[in-house]
């Protein structure tokens, strides 16, 4: 639900919620200020037959009286206002009056007078009270409704263009976000707050750029420079078998670490997003360019190969397109037995990749995790798959991993 | 006789490249930084310049371009610790010869420099001799007493890196990220390494040819005629 929507929807309530009282306190109001009048308009006769009786010593031509009692005098009564109803033949219904009662003094007798006055009927009354209130309050309503729209459009304006480059912006890209100024404090406010966080998130991201850039230089040199001695231990006349055996052990670990570290560093720029890169990569000229490197290592496992490639051209960074085939491959390769075949199929669709292998007995939720190998014999990092993972992340391609006895299918959906 | 010039910031790498490109019997001179690597190239002509892009006081890039600039005729190789293609790609534009990987193996920077070397200053067409065996990279042909060997890409491809550091150890690490890579980090890659040398030796011998790859315990092969 959005802002406009949900702000309308508790002006509606609100009005909802006003409405019966606005009735209610019209009612009775009105009907207040009738009965003042009316009992204005009574007292007022009262006054006058008073007067004339005083003066003239007989009762004036009025209107209003529709009762005049001798009463003993004796008789003690209250001047009194009071409602009634009153059937009216023409009109063949009980038509509600204002009376007034008082008692006079006519020379020596007292006299009990009674007016009334006609009010107006409360039926109606409601009736069109009901009407204008509803009138008013959907005036009101259609009003609060154009002007809340109204400032959804123009005053959150920059808000939304502002939400626009945001939902664009990039971490990895040089560019600044321009955001649009506003002359609202709120907006200012959360612009000042966007800001001062975006380039502290940068920075942070600079600072681990770097770190990164830092570890993958930092460590391979001195890897490398171990790398080299031993080969010159290796080369070295003067080690006994056991030495030798020592100095291999040390070789093929710091070979091990560099790999590690190459495949650690590969992720973490991956997941940094440091590819931009988008080249358009023709798929089956990679695949082919990789089942060639690596035929003879095929013809040795003595594999059957099924292939079936359409042409297909993906956007991408060629060194990740490289690495996710190279990795699919070599898996399907590597976990094979020997006399073994693979079969893969390419279209605009995906990338399929069957190939005999070992049952295996990680779940496949678990294949993709780091340092998680299909067969303990096997002396492979399992980094593979994790940056497969990250790679199609990154293009949003989804790989799909499903194993039937000892078939291991793969499937890359572009 | 080559010379080269080595650009690295780290001084025990850049020793050990020394000594191993001076074992070939070549000159090597050194710089560990952009102001004396700028020095030496003003000095002398060199064949083969060896550059770090990542120097602590400039880019090894901008030497480079400026050698692209003065016209001096050199092979340039760069070594980087950045396995990205836009600094591959960057680099190659403005007039690099070669990149390499860091961490590399001191032979397969060798065998770079060499085929470098032979594509500047012979225009690719000397032949490379090891007694009876004589290797045209250009055809990708090897002939033992004159007689054409018949090898796979592979094949070739071993034959050619031995000779090329030869009396060298080659570790089964180092041929096998030669022969496919280091993103084939395979398992059981040594295991196709020794089929391929038997298949190599056995074809060798077929046409009278010694047999010239020692196994040196399980490490690596050596290719020498040398006891």
């Amino acid at each position: 639900m959005n802002l406009v929507r949900k702000t309308n929807t508790y002006y509606l309530y609100f009005l909802l919620f006003l409405f019966p009282i606005m009735v209610a306190a019209d009612y009775y109001v009105i009907k207040y200020s009738v009965n003042y009048e009316v009992n204005d308009v009574l007292l007022h006769e009262s006054e006058r037959i008073r007067y004339a009786l005083k003066e003239n010593g007989n009762l004036p031509n009025s209107n209003y009286v529709y009762e005049t009692k001798s009463i003993p005098e004796d008789y003690s009564s209250q001047n009194q206002f009071g409602d009634t109803l009153v059937f009216e033949g023409y009109a063949n219904e009980l038509i509600p009056y204002r009376t007034y009662q008082f008692t006079v003094a006519y020379g020596s007798q007292k006299m009990k007078i009674s007016l009334r006055h006609v009010l107006l009927e409360m039926n109606e009354l409601i009736l069109w009270l009901f009407a204008t209130t509803t009138f008013v309050l959907l005036m009101l309503a259609a009003g609060l409704f154009l002007i809340n729209q109204r400032i959804y459009r123009w005053a959150w304006k920059p808000f939304f263009h502002n939400l626009s480059q945001l939902k664009d912006y990039h971490i990895a890209s040089k560019q600044p976000v321009l955001l649009k100024p506003s002359n609202i404090n709120e907006f200012k406010q959360l612009y000042a707050v966007i800001s001062a966080l975006m380039d502290q998130v940068k920075k942070d991201f600079q600072t681990l750029k770097e770190f990164n850039e830092n570890i993958s230089h930092e460590i391979q040199t001195p890897l490398a420079i171990i790398r080299n001695k031993m080969v010159l231990l290796l080369e070295s006349e003067n080690l006994d078998e056991n030495e030798m055996q020592w100095v291999q052990a040390v070789y093929q670990e710091v070979n091990k670490l560099s790999k590690i570290s190459k495949s650690l560093t590969l992720i973490s720029r991956i997941e940094n997003q440091e590819f931009t890169r988008l080249d358009i990569v023709d798929i089956s000229t990679i695949v082919n360019n990789i089942i060639s490197n690596m035929e003879e290592i095929i013809r040795f496992k003595n594999l059957e190969l099924r292939i079936k490639l359409d042409q297909v051209k993906i956007k991408c960074d060629l060194i990740l397109a490289n690495i996710l085939f190279t990795n699919l491959i070599k898996n399907a390769v590597q976990h094979n037995h020997e006399g073994g075949y693979i079969t893969m199929l390419l279209n605009e669709e995906k990338f399929e990749i069957i190939n005999t292998g070992e049952v295996s007995k990680i779940e496949p939720s678990q294949l993709f995790h780091r340092f998680q190998r299909g067969d303990a014999v096997t002396d492979s990092l399992g980094l593979g798959l994790a940056i497969n993972q990250k790679i199609c992340e990154l293009y949003g391609f989804r790989l799909q991993y499903d194993q039937h006895g000892d078939t291991h299918t793969f499937s890359l959906f572009f | 006789m080559m010379k080269v010039l080595v650009i690295e910031d780290n001084v025990e790498l850049l020793r050990d490249i020394k000594s191993f490109l001076e074992e070939e019997g070549n000159i090597c001179e050194i710089a560990s930084n952009y102001r004396s690597a700028n020095d030496k190239i003003g000095y002398f002509p060199y064949d083969i310049l060896v550059v770090d892009i990542t120097l602590p006081d400039g880019n090894g890039l901008d030497i480079i371009k400026a050698i692209k600039k003065e016209n001096i005729d050199m092979g340039i190789i760069i070594i980087s610790a950045k396995n990205a293609v836009g600094d591959k790609i960057h680099g190659l534009e403005i007039g690099a010869d070669d990149y390499l990987t860091k961490p590399f193996y001191l032979a397969e920077l060798n065998a770079r420099i060499k085929s470098l070397f032979r594509r500047k200053a012979y225009h690719g067409s000397r032949e490379i001799l090891f007694n009876e065996i004589k290797i045209k990279p250009d055809s990708l042909e090897v002939f033992v007493d004159d007689h054409l060997l018949n090898l796979t890409k592979k094949e070739f491809d071993i034959i050619h890196f031995f000779v090329v550091n030869r009396h060298r150890l080659l570790t089964k690490e180092a041929i096998a990220e030669h022969l496919w890579g280091d993103d084939i980090e395979m398992v059981d890659s040594y295991k196709f390494i020794y089929t391929h040398l038997a298949n190599l030796r056995k074809k060798i011998a077929q046409l009278g040819g010694n047999d010239y790859i020692q196994s040196i315990y399980s490490v690596g092969y050596k290719f020498t005629d040398r006891e």
